[in-house]
């Protein structure tokens, strides 16, 4: 299947734990369909940052999941509920959005992702969306956003309404 | 001679019998003038021993799952109690337990972290009251206590005191311990006498690490060798209180591996098996009915299957920290036994200050402060918090502050109903107790069935100890105890019933006993729910504590409160009501709910200090005694000495990574870390490095509005001059730790930022001269108020949960 051949949707998980995103990523990348992708960046107790990511755009002739930015997220509302954690995360991709995967992407990640917090992109047809939502089973705070058109459209649309589905459940104080 | 007056204390001197000349020509010395108080002939050591927060069914002694062998000895050795009682909270069973009165007579209605503006809970021993210690110390005893003490109010647990309220100021020779409620097991702040000594130097052992139930256990044979080095006679008085099995549950991984796959069946299933050994062992009777699981417990098999390892690990380290702690008492009573004096040592040992700690809420917490600072998680988010501080493997070390789910602890009261702080029913007050001392005990092994409260104790000891309650202490007239001596219980298991009656009160939650009958009257609130909506149903004017639900069981046949025959005996529940607030009256019980006074808007005036110094060798100060930063504006300045080629460690630290904050300089830049118990963590640094000289650095934090928990701006000074600025979402609100302490020049004990954790307590290596906290009061007046009630809130909640 070619990534312009149907709707696009983009998962955003935040974790509270480098452990529970790690184990989310892999089970999305074995849950038996085609993605085009899944990113997912942490940073342990002492600030050290890491990324981790697989992209099966490139192989279908497409840019690249890093030229839409795919470490993605919303802004940190000041709640004291601990599922404020994903919004937090999701304040590294309100800023990774135009940037590139690699060192600049590394460091904004550094300013913005929590100490010992973790979050999960994952990018994928829609047909397969029951797959990926089950496998992802340890996120403290989910959305999914889907959007259509050319793959890089598709994929920043999809981005985008995840942006805002997170944005407006962190305003509930839910996860 | 004549016999010695004991009733009025301090034992007064003889008078000098000798005679004095001119000079020692015809002068006769009286060698009684140096000499001092002897108990009388026969009196025993004493070795009483109480653990913390466990319940009837967790020791297997009692037919728990926990494995209790030093336990099991003494009761086959000795007696098993299976009747004796406690109050459902920890201050209140140390007080009534050293004093031998109902603990709200005494101040400690609640616990020593409250103390409040009525009488009956002040936190505050009156002269007239004096302990067990105290009397037993002027009567010719060695005393010493080691371990939890808390009962010295917070906000005096520093270098001023007043020492009155320490275990010194009890009757205590000697103290080595903590004074709060809770400790860590690994990295406590430790008082040893009059003085908080912190953590011990062996915590930075990596190879040996310090663990405290391990020198308590050396500290208190250390102390016996001592004694008898000096005097072979004089009797002891040794108390030995375990931080264990309160939470935080520390213990080393080997301890807790012994339990591996031991709970993996759940709470639902360990309790009937815990309820069938019970029945096989008699010390419940046959008849027992197991009390059905109460709708505020999970089914075990409700849970989802990915969290159970998660739930059934929490259990394996409390199993492996309460065997501990048996084993630890027994290092203690082998010690005793070596100087051959375990048959002339009355032992005491009762298994719990109350029934098992609900205060880990349903999920059980990584970091026992969260629920006391109002963080909601799920066990989900619990598991994750665990994970990144190291894993379930890591559940019970340094790095946590762990304790379990609210179900397992009801599972641990089992046949009861509830736990700790439910006062109106058997989880929260019946314990185990075993007595050893074969010079006086018939029928070694057998059980004892007679109704015994806590406050039995002091009597039970004055009187086989032959000595009187005194009827002046330092001069003041004393109220007698209210115990009843249970001493018959130990040579005639027919004895009659020493106790007939007795109140029950803890948090509003009631229970009054009758010859055999027992009024529970429970409020609805689910002990470890604070909430406002929880709350609202019982402020002034609101709540009619005679409206609510009244349970009425018939303990002679029925054990475990299974049977409710309230409906058919509405005028025993008024006879019983009635009796309570009588009782109530005569014992200062009242205002009920006095405990949960500042949730109702009576707080305690607010603080008028603005401003705190601390000098640079300024150590351990307590977590209840730092600056009230909480919820406000506030800065934090040091003037510093920075040598040429600069200056690195901390400059000023309170508590942990787990709940904390530190202004530390490292790599040449100041940088300021604030964990919010460990689920969020915010880091500052400067952008320039720090000039050499002297210096003047500030961290100051802007808050965005007058509410609990705000958020707001960070700002870093170096000589007036900004250098790093960042955002604190979220701050906390109520209190960072329950236990760990506040540094001036270094980081004592478990640290705050791990990026340092290798170089820990890293000291300053210039000079820290002083730091000085200026705290900004909010504009508006209401708003201060506010935030001065949302804190006491707050405490009140942590004291809850001591």
């Amino acid at each position: 299947m070619k990534i312009d051949d149907e709707t696009t949707d983009v998962l955003i998980g935040g974790y509270l734990s480098t452990e529970a995103a790690h184990e989310d990523y892999e089970a999305v990348l074995n849950c038996g369909k085609r993605l085009w992708g899944a990113v997912v960046v942490s940073k342990d107790l002492e600030g050290n940052v890491s990324l981790e990511q697989t992209d099966h755009t490139v192989e279908e002739g497409a840019v690249g999941l890093g030229g839409v930015g795919l470490v993605v997220g919303l802004f940190a509302p000041p709640l004291l509920a601990a599922t404020a954690i994903g919004a937090a995360l999701g304040a590294v991709g309100g800023k990774a959005l135009h940037k590139k995967i690699g060192s600049q992407v590394e460091k904004m990640a550094e300013e913005t992702i929590p100490i010992g917090g973790a979050g999960l992109i994952v990018a994928y047809p829609h047909s397969v969306t029951e797959e990926v939502e089950s496998a992802v089973t340890r996120s403290v705070q989910k959305v999914v956003g889907e959007a259509e058109g050319n793959h890089v459209k598709a994929l920043k649309g999809a981005l985008a309404d995840a942006q805002k589905k997170m944005a407006e459940q962190s305003a509930q104080g839910n996860g | 001679m004549s016999a010695i007056d004991r009733s009025h204390l301090p034992i007064r001197r003889t008078a000098f019998s000798g005679a004095v000349g001119k000079t020692l020509d015809g002068s006769q010395p009286d060698w009684n003038l140096i000499g001092h108080p002897t108990p009388p002939e026969g009196a025993p050591n004493v070795l009483l021993v109480l653990i913390d927060d466990a319940g009837f069914g967790n020791p297997s002694t009692f037919g728990g799952p926990i494995q209790t062998p030093n336990y099991t000895r003494i009761a086959e050795e000795g007696l098993r109690y299976n009747r004796f009682h406690v109050t459902a909270l920890c201050s209140p069973t140390r007080a009534a337990l050293l004093t031998g009165r109902n603990s709200h007579t005494v101040g400690f209605g609640s616990v020593g972290e409250f103390a409040g503006g009525f009488p009956g809970y002040s936190a505050t021993l009156p002269r007239d009251c004096a302990p067990l210690p105290r009397i037993l110390k002027d009567n010719g005893y060695s005393t010493a206590a080691f371990g939890k003490w808390h009962l010295t109010p917070d906000g005096q647990q520093g270098p001023a005191g007043p020492f009155d309220r320490w275990p010194n100021g009890w009757g205590f020779d000697y103290f080595y311990g903590f004074l709060g409620g809770g400790a860590s097991q690994w990295d406590p702040c430790l008082a040893e006498n009059q003085k908080i000594i912190g953590t011990p130097a062996e915590f930075y052992d990596e190879e040996n690490p310090y663990y405290f139930p391990d020198a308590m256990a050396d500290r208190t044979i250390e102390w016996l060798h001592a004694v008898r080095a000096q005097d072979a006679h004089k009797p002891f008085f040794a108390y030995f209180s375990t931080g264990c099995s309160h939470s935080p549950h520390h213990v080393a991984k080997e301890w807790a591996d012994k339990y591996k796959g031991k709970f993996d069946q759940g709470w639902d299933k360990l309790r009937e098996e815990t309820f069938a050994r019970q029945k096989e062992l008699g010390v419940i009777p046959a008849e027992t009915e197991l009390t059905a699981r109460d709708e505020a417990f999970p089914a075990w098999d409700d849970l989802p299957d990915n969290l159970k390892a998660f739930y059934a690990r929490q259990m394996e380290v409390y199993a492996g920290y309460s065997e501990n702690a048996d084993s630890n008492v027994g290092r203690v009573i082998h010690a005793i036994d070596e100087l051959g004096e375990l048959d002339n040592t009355l032992i005491i040992w009762i298994w719990g200050d109350n029934g098992a700690s609900m205060e880990g809420t349903i999920t059980g917490s990584f970091n026992e402060l969260t629920m006391q600072n109002g963080i909601p998680l799920t066990d989900e988010m619990q598991l994750q918090l665990s994970e990144r501080y190291g894993g379930l493997d890591a559940w019970g070390a340094a790095i946590m502050d762990p304790h379990y789910s609210a179900a397992w602890a009801w599972a641990g009261n089992t046949p009861f109903q509830w736990g700790k702080q439910v006062g109106s029913h058997l989880g929260g007050t019946r314990n185990p107790m075993v007595v050893r001392w074969p010079a006086r005990i018939e029928g070694a092994g057998e059980l004892r069935t007679q109704f015994t409260h806590v406050v039995d104790v002091a009597t039970t000891i004055l009187e086989l100890a032959g000595i009187p309650q005194p009827d002046t202490v330092d001069g003041i007239e004393q109220d007698p105890m209210h115990g009843s001596s249970f001493a018959a219980t130990l040579t005639d298991g027919a004895a009659a019933e020493h106790r007939t009656q007795q109140y029950f009160e803890t948090v509003g939650n009631r229970g009054m006993y009758k010859d055999g009958w027992w009024l529970a009257m429970k409020t609805d609130r689910i002990p470890w729910v604070l909430t406002p909506d929880a709350l609202r149903p019982y402020a002034p004017g609101v709540w009619d504590p005679d409206a609510g639900r009244a349970e009425l069981y018939y303990l002679p046949d029925d054990f475990s409160q299974a049977k409710d025959l309230a409906a058919d005996n509405p005028e025993r529940v008024q006879e019983l009501k009635d009796l309570f607030w009588g009782e109530a009256e005569r014992y200062k019980v009242l205002p009920l709910l006095a405990t949960m006074s500042t949730f109702f808007g009576i707080v305690p005036p607010i603080p008028q200090d603005t401003k705190f110094e601390f000098r640079g060798d300024v150590q351990n100060v307590l977590s209840g005694m730092i600056p009230r930063i909480y919820n406000r504006s506030y800065s934090i300045t040091a003037d510093l000495v920075v040598p040429e080629g600069g200056a690195e460690g901390v400059i000023v630290a309170e508590a942990d990574h787990l709940g904390g904050f530190t202004l530390y300089v490292m790599d040449g830049k100041l940088i300021h870390t604030y964990s919010m118990m460990g689920v969020f963590i915010f880091k500052q640094v400067a952008e320039e490095d720090l000039p050499s000289g002297e210096v003047t650095v500030r961290m100051e934090f802007a808050a965005d509005e007058a509410k609990p928990a705000t958020g707001g701006e960070v700002t870093l000074f170096v000589d007036d001059r900004p250098v790093g600025k960042g955002r604190m979402d979220h701050t906390v609100p109520i209190r960072f730790s329950g236990y760990a302490g506040m540094d001036i020049g270094r980081d004592n004990g478990g640290v705050v930022d791990r990026a340092y954790e290798s170089k820990k307590p890293f000291a300053f290596t210039g000079t820290v001269k002083k730091v000085v906290f200026d705290i900004t009061p909010h504009l508006v007046a209401q708003d201060e108020l506010d935030v001065h009630i949302a804190e006491q809130h707050g405490q009140a909640a942590h004291a809850l949960s001591e």
